[in-house]
């Protein structure tokens, strides 16, 4: 099959998604500066979604995943990925024909493809946070989760947002016909492994060789114990970066095999109860502006 | 009489909530509504009822109030309430009481109808606004005809209407006339609603492609994925052929809900979309997932299945007790327990090896699996590579054994590293919280034992892999003795014997699981013949005078014996207690019973004939002996007083 004349460049596409979300009104935020495993963790989506406010917002967020790099070796793998995360809270009745209209803002026609709902019941252990949608299928190719929020921080809510999450990768390769993702064509004359395959390598050999154990396993403890301390002091929102500090701590060691099954799941504990406290204080200071 | 049809249109539906929604409208929902027929249509976008032949009036209920004797003080009240005069009321089979008129159906139907939407209930279900409804997914619309009128109601903030939706790309809105026009207008649509049809039409365009086959049982969720199947085929590079075939499978089937082929194809359903665009698409994404696969194969291939069981030192198996290296050490220890040779011997210590494998990482599920592959490829004989491949079964209740022997030596010994391990570290299961599935594995072994034949000693097992952990430097935090006692309770469901004989034999002579199961269908089978009587009378009689009394001699002394009855028993015993021994040593055990009921009628004798608590102490100890020996040359059988007469 060729390359249809039409087919976007990685950063077009990503143009168009961001014309298509501002013109459905919604705020085009930038990428969080603190690592994130997804977009869900940034606090415009995670806090957002909290509270009686409505919020719209649109924003690429580059997903930080040290276990899933491969040194630049496998064409679909990657430590760092980038995903296009839309929030509409609450999800209007036809939120679904809105996202099908994004995919044809992209250059997809709906008609030639088999678009397909699957079902996908999501879960944040970390986050505290579960909701149920699906994996939207263009023919067999997973480009999007879609997700109805119905619990974070072990919070229920007061409007049910709907989460769109695209795979830009994969969007990208449907899109230009490409087996691999460094091979996309991100601006004309530059490919995506141009731009980002020196840093998979060198970043492969960080979080699985070099990331130091013990430094991050007190670093760990630090962040906990600062988002504690933040938490104390009613400072919701500098208490969630160090949620977010322990969960890519965590992350790291988990890629440096220094996690066992059985602390596993008690790390994970210890970061849900800190995103826990940080969205009931939240919710809180919401509920009481400060003068 | 006219036809109502009722749909609730959906976002897309998952396959399990279709069939939850679909055995509900049946079971529950046809009936209520009173029509004589009824269809139900269920799929991705919508569940609908359509009942034919609904009566135009609802039937006059009978409302019953107080007794018939109470009327003087009740009935006024009653009438009162139910705003008629006392004249209205009547007397039916002792009560007082109302005949209530029933109403035309269009009165009655929107709430029946409502009752339907809240009633149906799901497994997983969500809201999709704040304090709403919960259903699977969105309800987006609600369409209700009777005949050709429009039934309204309004649930959860959806108004009904006379609209429906056809194919979500190609069929938009469209018109319901009538009721029993239903199918028809969608199919014209492009959706065929009744899901019988949509799997006749599968299954027929996957005959047609031929020789397709569908291990997982895709087939019964792809109905409900689809509302417009279109059967379509597709090919791989074939040099994805050389991956394990279930690996294959599995990201066919698992990941993509495709039917795998011969050679290198596979067909799938799609809902819609240009043909050749949808099978191009397709066939990418496969070979995506399979070049994903592959890449992780070459990297464990180029390393080679020793290397790979080399790196097991640096992967922890439980945290305290190791790693998968130490676990492959006690399996080669207890394999040879169980008396398993050379390819037993050099499957344990391979077992493991796929747990440094990538692709096991990719496809947890094909552990195994992949480590058998791996050592075919690496020249492995098939006795290794298959009883690798094999020592994961049982993996269900139900599920198959081993078919080999070294697969049933090896399955054994990695059930019984697992429950010792999980005991010696204080992590037995507790109620209904059992997240290694201890229960299952104990199950196992008992099929193992009884229905794959091997002998296990599960105690004496257990205490050697203790005895391992310990060398190991485990840290063993509890005595995992009662591994035994664990797994002989599963035996309890599994055998075609009550509980109490199965709980008899556990006290019995034999320890080996196998002839414990053994012992208690003997029990069983033997329950009502006259043999089984006089061993149970000789058991039980002795056992109630001499089992809690104190005093026994230690050994007994025939010359203190005076009685002909007393020494009639004595006689017996020594003639049968070597045979009832020798009977169950050699798991005679019908011919342990008739050996231990030649015990019956002289015990009846001396318990006729003599006086045991007498007052001479010590032909009282010696009596109370021979009783408890008596007790104790049956007891090889069991504990018989378990067993209800």
């Amino acid at each position: 099959m060729v390359r249809l004349m039409s087919a976007p460049t990685y950063q077009e596409m990503i143009a168009s998604l961001e014309r298509y979300w501002a013109d459905e009104g919604c705020v085009l935020m930038q990428p969080y500066h603190t690592e994130v495993g997804a977009g869900t963790f940034n606090p415009a989506t995670f806090l957002r979604c909290l509270g009686p406010e409505p919020w719209k917002t649109a924003y690429v967020e580059p997903s930080i995943r040290p276990t899933d790099g491969r040194y630049a070796d496998n064409p679909f793998r990657f430590q760092q990925f980038f995903q296009y995360q839309v929030v509409l809270k609450p999800s209007p009745d036809d939120v679904l024909d809105r996202y099908f209209a994004s995919l044809e803002a992209v250059g997809i026609d709906l008609q030639k493809h088999d678009v397909r709902l699957v079902e996908d019941d999501w879960e944040g252990p970390t986050l505290g946070a579960w909701g149920l949608g699906w994996e939207i299928w263009v023919d067999g190719m997973e480009v999007t989760q879609f997700t109805y929020f119905q619990q974070l921080g072990g919070l229920e809510l007061d409007l049910i947002p709907a989460e769109i999450s695209y795979g830009l990768e994969r969007l990208a390769m449907f899109l230009q016909n490409k087996r691999s993702a460094f091979e996309l064509e991100w601006a004309p004359g530059f490919t995506w492994g141009d731009v980002y395959r020196e840093n998979e390598r060198q970043w492969s050999i960080y979080n699985f060789e070099e990331a130091p154990v013990d430094a991050l396993m007190r670093r760990f403890a630090d962040h906990e114990a600062e988002c504690r301390a933040l938490v104390e002091r009613s400072l919701s929102l500098p208490a969630y970066d160090q949620v977010l500090k322990c969960s890519h701590a965590f992350n790291l060691l988990d890629a440096r095999g220094a996690i066992s099954v059985t602390e596993r799941a008690s790390y994970i504990g210890r970061v849900r109860n800190l995103a826990r406290a940080v969205a009931e204080l939240y919710l809180e200071s919401l509920a009481e502006p400060a003068v | 009489m006219p036809s109502l049809l009722f749909e609730i249109g959906c976002e897309e539906l998952p396959a399990s909530a279709c069939r939850e929604a679909e055995a509900q409208l049946r079971e529950r929902w046809l009936t209520t509504i009173g029509g004589e027929q009824g269809d139900v249509f269920v799929g991705p976008r919508r569940i609908a009822l359509l009942v034919t032949e609904v009566p135009e009036r609802t039937p006059d209920e009978w409302l019953q109030g107080p007794p018939e004797n109470l009327w003087e003080k009740a009935a006024e009240g009653f009438a009162r309430k139910q705003s008629v005069s006392v004249d209205d009321l009547e007397v039916r089979e002792g009560f007082l009481g109302l005949v209530v008129p029933g109403r035309p159906i269009e009165e009655a139907v929107p709430e029946q109808l409502e009752a339907i939407v809240r009633g149906l209930a799901f497994g997983k279900s969500m809201a999709w606004e704040r304090g709403g409804l919960r259903f699977s997914r969105p309800i987006r619309w609600l369409c209700a005809k009777l005949d050709k009128k429009t039934i309204e109601l309004e649930v959860a903030g959806i108004r009904s209407g006379h609209l429906t939706f056809g194919h979500r790309f190609t069929g938009g809105e469209v018109e319901v006339p009538r009721a029993d026009d239903y199918a028809e207008t969608l199919r014209a649509a492009g959706v065929e609603p009744e899901q019988e049809e949509r799997r006749r039409l599968i299954l027929e365009g996957l005959d047609e492609i031929g020789g397709w086959r569908d291990p997982a049982g895709v087939i019964d969720e792809v109905v409900y994925l689809v509302e417009s199947p279109a059967v379509l085929a597709g090919s791989f590079d074939e040099r994805f052929l050389e991956l394990p075939q279930r690996v294959v499978e599995t990201a066919m089937q698992s990941h993509q809900r495709y039917f795998p082929l011969e050679g290198a194809r596979f067909a799938f359903v799609a809902n819609g979309g240009d043909p050749a665009t949808v099978i191009a698409g397709n066939e990418r994404v496969l070979e995506g997932r399979l070049g994903d696969a592959h890449f992780s194969f070459e990297r464990d291939v180029a390393k080679g299945i020793e290397a790979l069981a080399e790196e097991l030192d640096s992967i922890t198996f439980v945290a305290g007790a190791g790693s998968f290296a130490d676990k492959a050490a006690r399996l080669q220890e207890l394999v040879g327990e169980l008396g398993g040779g050379e390819a037993s011997r050099e499957a344990a210590r391979l077992a493991k090896a796929d747990q440094a494998a990538e692709l096991v990482r990719e496809f947890p599920d094909l552990e195994g699996h992949i480590g058998a592959e791996y050592a075919r490829l690496a020249g492995f004989p098939e006795a290794v590579c298959s009883a690798i491949e094999e020592q994961y079964l049982p993996d269900s209740a139900d599920g198959p054994l081993p078919h080999t022997e070294p697969g049933r030596v090896l399955a054994t010994a990695e059930r019984i590293d697992n429950l010792t391990v999980a005991f010696a570290l204080s992590q037995r299961p507790t109620g209904s919280r059992d997240p290694s599935g201890l229960r299952r594995a104990a199950i196992g072994l008992c099929r193992l034992a009884v229905e794959g034949g091997l002998a296990i000693n599960v105690a004496q097992l257990v205490q050697r892999d203790l005895a391992l952990l310990v060398e190991q430097q485990a840290e063993v935090t509890d005595d995992p003795s009662d591994v035994a006692d664990f797994v002989l309770e599963r035996l309890e469901g599994l055998l075609n014997a009550p509980v109490e004989f199965v709980r008899a034999a556990r006290a019995g002579a034999v320890t080996e699981l196998g002839a414990v199961a053994q012992l208690a269908e003997a029990l069983t089978a033997q329950a009502s013949t006259e043999e089984f009587e006089h061993a149970y009378v000789a058991f039980d009689r002795s056992n109630r005078l001499a089992g809690k009394a104190d005093g026994a001699a230690g050994t007994l002394d025939s010359s203190l014996a005076t009685d002909e009855a007393e020494l009639a028993l004595i006689e017996t015993l020594g003639q049968a207690s070597p045979r009832i021994e020798a009977a169950v040593a050699e798991r005679d055990f019908p011919g342990a019973i008739a050996a231990a009921a030649e015990l019956g009628p002289p015990v009846d004798r001396f318990f006729d004939e003599v006086l045991v608590m007498t007052e001479d102490s010590s032909v009282r100890a010696n009596r109370l002996r021979l009783l408890l020996d008596v007790r104790d040359a049956v007891g090889a059988l069991g504990d018989l007083s378990q067993i209800p007469r």
